[in-house]
């Protein structure tokens, strides 16, 4: 059986809030294994993209496929289901609950303790959760937030928060994570770190794909780059080709 | 190893044996065992408002349906006592399912308003329907609990059943508290997009939520009538669905102990108030209003803040 070297594939998505066109037939492949940037200026269209990717926003038109599978139309909880996970632009955890239980919440998709065995507290649930906690610590390892594990979740910094992000998306076994700017609110030292964990994950073999506004992070990191402007795609390339294309130029640094 | 989490529960069976070879003076066993069934409806009307984060303004109504399922057809058609309680509990699931379909698309002060509504609907028909309920006089005459020949024919037996279940409801409520459908029930109420995009079927979960605290509302109203063996159309009120509300906030939304305080200090303070005579709503009023003023996480905040300071006080560092 051969691998098809796409993973994701988006074909002509619109997306009209009122009179405004967001997307406007926008066609993104992603290829597997890879670390793909989507950026633009602001209101460009890219956390809308992200928002139809992950089931969040339905698109007024186009198609999206994962593994050749069409997933438009699925609802948020059933694309996470189908190995699709994403974090968001400003973090939102769980507030009630523990650095470490906001990892084991990540879990819920490909675990099954039902209300009765849990109840019950029946052996297979107390397997199953015990290597939740255990998936949960080594995934707080991955990211560093070991030493805030029994912390409330929100009271951690918001640079943890969202690594705590990046960790809880990945109890999700995904086979795609979609980042929308992880690298917000942090401060260099931090997005360099940031930068590191991202190739660690894509070396385990999981596809990125983020949106971004910190120049420096996705030439660093990104094998492909997509440009929007206006909600259109205006350029594709790898970061070097992105850097000399002058459609991107003058859209960044503004037109004479 | 978890002794030391248990000795809360440890100290209430303890107590539970305790009272009926110590108490025998019916009017406090009958507020024990008030407090054991309203503590049974908070516990379940907290899983929906103190972890999940929804609000519900309507629970008398599933309350008054455990209460007048089992009322009509032991009265009526001689049906044994359990399988009229089994049959309260399956109808207030069932109509809860109905309810939170549509109800539960709602959210904040929407949803409170549409589970008030329900509520004030349910009152309406017990009221109306007379031949079925016997409308606004109720029905009389409602037989003890038993199995077969064994009946629970004195206040003592009533207090242990009471509470023996109470003990047993709130251990597995824990255990679903402390697991995968227990922390995703928490997740809706700290984020229901993230919950979403943690593969959380965001409507399914809440649904399943209010069906189960809908449950132990009902299996509250099942207790309440075969121990007052009267029930009419006043136990859905909406005043009772505000003040099992009232139970789970004073108590402390989102701790399972706070329940059993929230129910307590509501059962017991318009008993000792009652004293003051013309004075003794304001007076409850007053004391309800200072405490979510100064102890906004309920009694069992209070709790653990006293809790901190004795212990600062024995070790201070």
């Amino acid at each position: 059986m051969t691998i098809e070297k796409t993973i994701v594939t988006i074909r002509n998505i619109s997306k009209n809030f009122g009179g405004l066109a967001a997307l406007q037939q926008v066609n993104i492949t992603v290829t597997r294994g890879s670390i793909t940037a989507v950026i633009g200026p602001n209101g460009a269209g890219k956390t809308t993209l992200i928002n139809v990717l992950s089931g969040f926003l339905l698109p007024d038109s186009g198609s999206i496929s994962l593994n050749n599978t069409v997933i438009t139309g699925k609802k948020g909880h059933m694309i996470t289901r189908l190995g699709m996970a994403r974090t968001f632009q400003t973090a939102q955890l769980f507030g009630t609950m523990s650095v470490l239980e906001n990892v084991m919440v990540g879990r819920y998709a490909r675990t099954r303790a039902g209300l009765a065995g849990a109840a019950l507290r029946l052996p297979g649930v107390l397997a199953e959760e015990r290597a939740v906690r255990a998936r949960a610590l080594k995934l707080l390892d991955l990211v560093g937030l070991t030493d805030q594990a029994s912390l409330p979740a929100t009271s951690i910094p918001i640079g943890s928060q969202r690594l705590l992000e990046i960790a809880r998306a990945l109890a999700s076994d995904p086979q795609v994570l979609l980042l929308d700017e992880p690298a917000a609110g942090l401060n260099t030292q931090e997005t360099r770190l940031l930068g590191e964990l991202l190739q660690t994950i894509k070396n385990q073999g999981i596809t990125i794909m983020l949106v971004e506004h910190d120049m420096e992070l996705v030439m660093d990191i990104s094998d492909d780059i997509a440009v929007l402007n206006f909600g259109q795609n205006i350029a594709r390339g790898t970061p070097a080709e992105i850097q000399t294309n002058p459609d991107v130029i003058s859209i960044y640094l503004g037109e004479d | 190893m978890h002794v030391r989490k248990n000795i809360p529960l440890i100290l209430l069976v303890l107590t539970i044996i305790a009272v009926p070879l110590t108490i025998s003076d019916p009017y406090y066993l009958t507020i024990l065992i008030f407090i054991g069934i309203y503590a049974i409806a908070t516990m379940g009307l907290n899983l929906l408002m103190g972890y999940a984060g929804q609000i519900s303004l309507g629970h008398a109504a599933f309350f008054a349906l455990g209460a007048y399922v089992p009322a009509i057809l032991t009265t009526r058609y001689e049906v044994p006592c359990i399988v009229a309680a089994a049959l309260a509990v399956l109808l207030a699931s069932a109509v809860a399912y109905l309810v939170g379909l549509p109800c539960l698309r709602l959210k904040g002060h929407y949803l409170a308003m549409g589970t008030l509504a329900f509520g004030e609907i349910i009152h309406i028909v017990l009221n109306a329907e007379v031949e079925l309920t016997g409308g606004p006089s109720g029905i009389a005459g409602i037989p003890m609990l038993g199995i077969g020949n064994l009946s629970v024919d004195s206040d003592e037996k009533y207090f242990v059943v009471v509470w023996v279940i109470f003990v047993l409801l709130f251990a597995l409520t824990r255990n679903i508290i402390n697991s995968r459908p227990g922390r995703a029930l928490q997740a809706l109420h700290g984020s229901e997009q993230a919950a979403s995009a943690m593969g959380i079927d965001v409507p399914g979960m809440k649904l399943m939520v209010f069906i189960l605290s809908a449950a132990y509302a009902a299996l509250a109203g099942v207790l309440y009538v075969h121990f007052v063996a009267f029930i009419s159309p006043g136990a859905g009120d909406i005043m009772f669905s505000i003040r099992m509300v009232t139970m789970v906030v004073v108590g402390g939304m989102g701790h399972l102990w706070g329940s059993l305080l929230g129910a307590g200090l509501l059962t017991v303070l318009p008993e000792m108030l009652s004293y003051f005579e013309d004075y003794d709503m304001l007076i409850y009023g007053g004391i309800l209003l200072i405490m979510v003023m100064f102890l906004p996480g309920g009694l069992t905040q209070g709790f653990e803040r006293l809790w901190a300071t004795l212990r600062n006080r024995r070790n201070p560092t």
